[in-house]
This record gives C-alpha cells, structure tokens and sequence, in this order.
C-alpha cells in the first residue's frame, strides 16, 4: 500500500493523480533525502558501540555473586522510561549556555561544547542519548545468551591460566554468535530508523542535520506530501531488508 | 590480586549505575528547586528551598490530568486488547491445524519485521478514511493487537504439552472453556511479561500518536510533554516536573515486575 501510494499524488478532497514514478525520480535528485540517509547511516555507528558496553556490562554482572539483578534493574530504567521524557532530560544537560555538561566542561577546558546546535556535535549528543538509552536492553539480551552457553570450557580455561580477554574472545564470543546476530540485528535496526530522539533533543537543527524517518516525517506531516513521504518510506524499507532478513532467519531458528 | 580485579570490577560497574541515574536524580532535583535556583551556578544538587509548587503549577498551566487520563485510557485498552487477541490468535496457531495456517503465521512473522514507520501513512490514511485520526480511538485501534503479541503467546502455548488439551475435551470442557480455564492460567507469566511490555511501549509511544492527534484535549502525555517544550522552553522546572510524574509508571511497573521484564526480553526476543 506505501508502494501504491507513493505512485499517486495524494490530493485532499480531491481525486488522487497517478504520477508514476515522478516521485522517485525526485528522490534521487533531492540533497536532502541524501543528507538524510548519511545521517541514518552514521548512526549505526552506536550499533557496535553499544554491543561492546552492554556485552562488558553483562560478563561483569555475570561475575557477581550477588546483586545481579539490583544492577540490572538500575540498567534497565533508562530503557523504559518513555524516549521524550529521555530526549527532554538530556536536551536540559546538553543545554549550551545554562547545562550541567557544559558548566563542567568549562571548569576543566574554559570553554563550551556546542551539543544541540553544531554538525557534528549535535550526531555525538544523539548517539550518546541512544546508547545511554539501548545498553541495559542489549544487557539483559547478552545476559541471557552468557547463562545459556555452557560454563565448562570456560572454567577449563582459566585452569590452563587463560587470561580476561582471551577467554573473552576465543571461547566467550564465538559461543556467543546467535546473540551477537540478535543484538546488531535489534540495534542496527533501530539506529537507522532514529526519529524522535531528534525531533526531541534538536527540533531547531537544520534538514541537513536529520535522519531519513526525520524526513519522511517532515515531508509527509509538515509539508502534507504524502506520497512523497510514502517513497521516503520504501527506500527506508528497502534499506532495513537486510535487518529484516536477519531477524526472519532468527525467528525461524526459534520457531 | 583478585581483590583488585573485583575492584576494578564495581568500579565499572558504579561508572554505568551513576550514567544510567543521574539524568533522573537531576530531574528530581529541579523538580523541587524554586525559580531563583534553576540557572544558578553552581548547580546544586539538592535544592536550597524545597518546593512542590512545580508540580502544582504543570498541573495548573496545561490540561495535565487531561493528558494523563487520555494516555491511561489508551494504554489500558492497548494492553487489554493484546493480552486478549494476543492470546486467542495465539492459542489457535499453536494448538489447531487449519488451512492456510502456515500462510497467515508467516503473515504474522511478516508484520514483526516490517518497520513501522514504512506503513505509518497508510495507517494514517486509513484513519482519515474512516475519520478517526484527532481521536483516542484512532491510536487504540491499529495497535490493539501486534504480529508481537500473537507469537509471544504462540511460543506459550506450544510449550504446554497436547495432552492437557485431550484431557480437558474427554473432561467435557468446550473449546473456549479449555482455553480459559486450562491454558491461559498456564501462561500467566507470559501474559505478564506481554503486558508489562506492551504498557511500557504504548505509555512511551510518540511518533504515531504526535501524528493522528491535533486538538490539544486528546494529547497523550508524551505528545503534550513534547509540545510543552516548545511552549515553556526556558522554564525547565515546570517541564523536569511534569516529566516526573509522566515516567513514574512505566519505571515503577518495572521495577516491581523486574524479573517480568527480563523474561520478556528474551522470551520476545524480536521486537
């Protein structure tokens, strides 16, 4: 139906126009449906980031031997508090002139970072609101895949006097690879399609600053283009295929 | 040695307890904090002259208990209605073969993949068509059952052994009976998990919800707290307040439900 309609010129109270492919000729001409897609793709930069925080996190929570779950539930507050509230929070620490980040930050340098306002500034405050918001869901997610490998080459190893990280990457990681697949497909997914994070934390950014959701919303809801919005949508499905086959192929593996 | 590697081990781990809270011990902060001390420097953790009137004043300056009924109406609906279709889809596509049942359970997989952002105008569309975009109800009804829903109470039911069902029919029970009273109670911890996720979503849900409502008396709350940072932009106590009181369920229902939560991650494992 989003294919349809991304044929037509949607026209309110008005019968609707076949343009055919007019709309995705535009597209491919249009800067900002180009600065869009850069911005959604370097976000999938916290994909790995991410991956490697919640990971450490959950072998270190693992570890404990007691009070597993205050720390994961401390973790997982962030996770569930609702994105606009999150967005707003840190928009008031990011905050340039009366922030606490930046009170801080000119303590230590003497001067101030522009979080909200500046590229690429502004893409770092984003990621850091992402990744402050996904670790503890990715934890719980490795925490769970760490208790379901089994323990016995790992205590085997640390007898022939395997240190920390080698464990960690030639007996943890590669038991670890369903998990792994499960978490980039998750994460990655969820990077690319970054919207309100950015709608929250930097209304005021310029087009050029936005993500490719960003755009199909602003084209779509704010300039009322419907059809051209529902091609935005394609290419952003088009995109996501790839997550999309990967989650299938782990649905099917748990069917 | 091994009493500095456990060390170095809490420290990490304290490093990533005070990331993940102090956004929120600062929100609870300034909640409190009267309008001389909000811009002061050096900011101050605990406010000089505690005050409440924050929270009077959000509720005072915009329809507040308006938008929080509205998000508690559609989220106990949202919640209601996948507990409940969630679980008769689920039950069928688990227990029963039928024609087509491989099809529509590959349509249901389908719908956990598709993105929803891809199918947000058509959805938009079809609300305008039926006219119920500004309205509660138009948030309600596509999210009242999820491809989510029904395969976390599929993977349920397929984990109770076939025999309950066969003794429950030589019992006299009818279909329905089997499901109520014999397979349902069976998954209460699932249905839990499905709950407590599906209210965590629905209660933060934003895009979708900023999208159908325009009339301020149907905001939910997300959508007013949004508006409102653009109306009161420089009063951040006002805002840190009403934020306050708009996160304290989702928190709190994990918090009590912890383990819940954990289960449904991983139970879900897709979403």
């Amino acid at each position: 139906m989003t294919f349809s309609i991304s044929l037509f010129k949607i026209k309110f109270f008005e019968q609707s126009e076949f343009i055919g492919l007019k709309n995705f000729i535009r597209l491919f001409s249009d800067k900002y449906f180009y600065s869009a897609l850069l911005n959604s793709i370097i976000y999938l930069l916290v994909t790995p980031i991410l991956a490697v925080i919640s990971l450490t996190l959950a072998v270190l929570v693992r570890d404990l031997n007691r009070g597993q779950n205050i720390f994961k539930t401390i973790y997982f507050i962030p996770v569930v508090t609702p994105i606009v509230i999150s967005g707003i929070i840190w928009r008031y620490i990011f905050n340039e002139d009366s922030g606490i980040l930046n009170y801080f930050i000119s303590l230590l340098f003497n001067s101030k970072i522009n979080w909200l306002t500046s590229y690429p500034e502004n893409v770092f405050s984003v990621m850091i609101l992402t990744i402050w918001r996904g670790f503890g869901y990715y934890l719980i997610i490795f925490f769970a895949g760490l208790m379901a490998i089994s323990n016995d080459v790992e205590e085997a190893a640390i007898l022939d006097g395997a240190g920390f990280f080698r464990r960690m990457f030639f007996i943890t990681l590669p038991q670890l690879k369903p998990t792994l697949t499960l978490v980039f497909v998750l994460s990655g997914s969820s990077a690319i399609k970054l919207f309100t994070e950015l709608y929250i934390l930097i209304p005021g950014a310029p087009l050029s600053h936005k993500t490719m959701v960003y755009y199909l919303y602003h084209q779509a809801f704010e300039k009322f283009d419907l059809s051209y919005g529902s091609t935005i949508g394609i290419v952003v499905f088009i995109i996501t295929l790839g997550f999309s086959y990967l989650n299938l192929k782990l649905i099917e593996r748990e069917k | 040695m091994k009493f500095l590697k456990l060390i170095i081990l809490y420290i990490i781990l304290f490093i990533f307890i005070f990331i993940a809270i102090f956004p929120f011990v600062w929100l609870v902060s300034t909640s409190f904090k009267g309008a001389e001390e909000i811009f002061q420097m050096p900011p101050k953790l605990i406010p000089e002259k505690f005050t409440i009137q924050n929270f009077k004043e959000v509720w005072m300056a915009i329809p507040f208990g308006r938008y929080y009924l509205n998000s508690f109406i559609v989220t106990l609906f949202v919640v209601v209605g996948n507990i409940f279709l969630g679980s008769f889809a689920g039950f069928v596509l688990a227990k029963f073969n039928f024609r087509y049942k491989k099809l529509l359970f590959l349509l249901v997989i389908m719908s956990l993949v598709i993105p929803q952002e891809m199918i947000l105008i058509p959805n938009y569309l079809i609300l305008l068509n039926l006219r119920l975009t500004d309205s509660l109800l138009g948030i309600i009804l596509p999210s009242l059952v999820s491809g989510f829903s029904i395969f976390m109470m599929r993977q349920a039911f397929l984990s109770i052994p076939q025999e309950f069902m066969d003794a429950a029919i030589v019992d006299g029970c009818n279909l329905f009976k089997v499901y109520w009273k014999v397979f349902l109670p069976m998954t209460k911890p699932t249905l839990i998990s499905l709950g407590l996720l599906i209210f965590i979503s629905t209660w933060g849900d934003f895009l979708f919800p900023l999208i159908i409502l325009r009339s301020q008396e149907n905001y939910t709350l997300q959508v007013g707290l949004s508006y409102m940072t653009g109306t009161f932009v420089d009063n951040f106590r006002l805002i840190a307040a009403g934020s306050l009181l708009a996160m304290l369920p989702s928190v709190l229902l994990t918090i009590f439900l912890s383990r819940y939560f954990e289960r449904g991650i991983f139970e879900g494992g897709i979403k």
